[in-house]
């Protein structure tokens, strides 16, 4: 009856004062420092991947993602502010996640096997490698060069020609 | 910030409080994102199957993503680092308006807010650009079988550029490069644009004085969990897609 009155006001709770404040602001630009340096460090990895060998390495996935996660984790936990909920709030909103996700990936990575056999299940049509290195070459060699460096190594058993 | 306030646990029995410690609005929204964050799971998990599918043949980034604005060099993924550089900044700044929320302080929320605005219609233009440069394609292009209605057979032609049914990225013929380039970015621009709006939305409501005559700015959080969520989004889609 009386419900609404004693009800506590979540939402004037996290308001604080000016000093609790600064702190946060600190963690909150360091935490950005931290993803802005990742994502860097990224970028400069998959730029030179390419000329390095490293490109589609499992080392480099393992890699990549992690550090995706890191960044993630970064920014549920600080810039959504789930890290200062109460824990059973921050269990509900991960685990269901957590568990949907692992087990869908669970099922591609099983189930999903059998998509290499290319011959039952590719529909695409694919053009010999020599006649599209031939006219990239008549017309100006592909987009600076990419095109040739690429391609001729990782394609030697194409069943479609 | 998590001042939670300690409850007496025969208090608790009797109802009344919230289990979570927080309010309605705030929870819907983290539910909200859940199922949300399912969908782009669920496409990204697709995207990964059918990559793996053609591993041999799928384009590489690097080869795709080379323009930058008023620029005529070759700067591989230089643009959507920067893009990446612009959605995570505008991230910090809806984070440091939520902050200003908490102390009351109208003018922080204001000017912090207007940028986070800012940096969102900067992302979604930069993504319209890179979307006219990944259909228009380059000049060379490259030799596609492309079916052709009128007869029922397939015609060997120079394709420039990407539609849903072929593009001209890499060696070999994967449509699917460019189909989920489209429905996965696309998806997250829709959302990066929604966001915008409501962001403008509740930076009006700054303006005119509503949270501060109400006594609290959660408003402001719930549309900055939104607006962290699409960033959360975009670090996965960034590494997915421009990266591996």
């Amino acid at each position: 009856m009386e419900f609404h009155d004693n009800y506590p006001e979540y939402e004037k709770m996290s308001n604080h004062d000016e000093a609790y404040g600064k702190k946060a602001r600190r963690t909150l630009w360091n935490v950005f420092w931290i993803m802005l340096v990742i994502t860097i460090v990224e970028l400069i990895i998959g730029f030179m991947a390419p000329s390095k060998g490293w490109s589609g390495t499992l080392g480099l996935k393992v890699l990549f993602i992690g550090l995706t996660i890191v960044k993630a984790a970064a920014i549920v936990l600080w810039f959504m502010h789930l890290g200062h909920e109460v824990k059973f709030f921050k269990y509900v909103v991960l685990l269901p996640y957590a568990i949907f996700m692992l087990y869908t990936i669970f099922i591609v990575l099983t189930e999903g096997t059998y998509s290499g056999e290319k011959e039952h299940y590719t529909q695409t049509r694919q053009i010999p490698l020599e006649d599209q290195l031939a006219h990239k070459k008549a017309h100006g060699g592909g987009h600076h060069g990419g095109g040739e460096s690429h391609g001729e190594s990782s394609h030697e058993g194409d069943a479609h020609h | 910030m998590g001042q939670s306030v300690e409850i007496d646990t025969k208090e608790a029995w009797g109802g009344g409080q919230s289990p979570f410690r927080v309010s309605y609005g705030k929870m819907m929204m983290w539910f909200f994102l859940i199922s949300d964050a399912l969908t782009f799971g669920g496409l990204l998990t697709a995207y990964g199957f059918a990559r793996h599918k053609y591993a041999d043949q799928w384009p590489k980034a690097e080869d795709v993503f080379t323009h930058f604005p008023f620029v005529e060099q070759h700067l591989p993924l230089a643009y959507v680092g920067l893009m990446t550089f612009i959605l995570i900044m505008s991230s910090v700044t809806m984070v440091l308006a939520v902050e200003a929320g908490h102390r009351m302080d109208k003018r922080g929320v204001t000017v912090w807010m207007f940028w986070t605005i800012i940096g969102g219609a900067t992302f979604v233009g930069s993504q319209a650009w890179e979307w006219y440069h990944f259909i228009h394609g380059t000049d060379v292009g490259s030799l596609r079988d492309v079916f052709d209605r009128e007869t029922g057979t397939y015609v060997r032609q120079v394709v420039h550029g990407a539609n849903m049914t072929v593009n001209e990225y890499g060696n070999y013929d994967v449509p699917q490069f460019a189909n989920f380039f489209f429905f996965i970015t696309g998806f997250h621009g829709t959302h990066v644009f929604s966001g915008v709006v409501i962001n403008f939305i509740i930076f009006m409501n700054v303006l005119k004085g509503t949270y501060e005559k109400r006594g609290h700015y959660e408003m402001v959080e719930k549309v900055g969990l939104y607006w962290h969520f699409v960033d959360l989004v975009w670090v996965f889609v960034f590494t997915f897609f421009y990266l591996l």
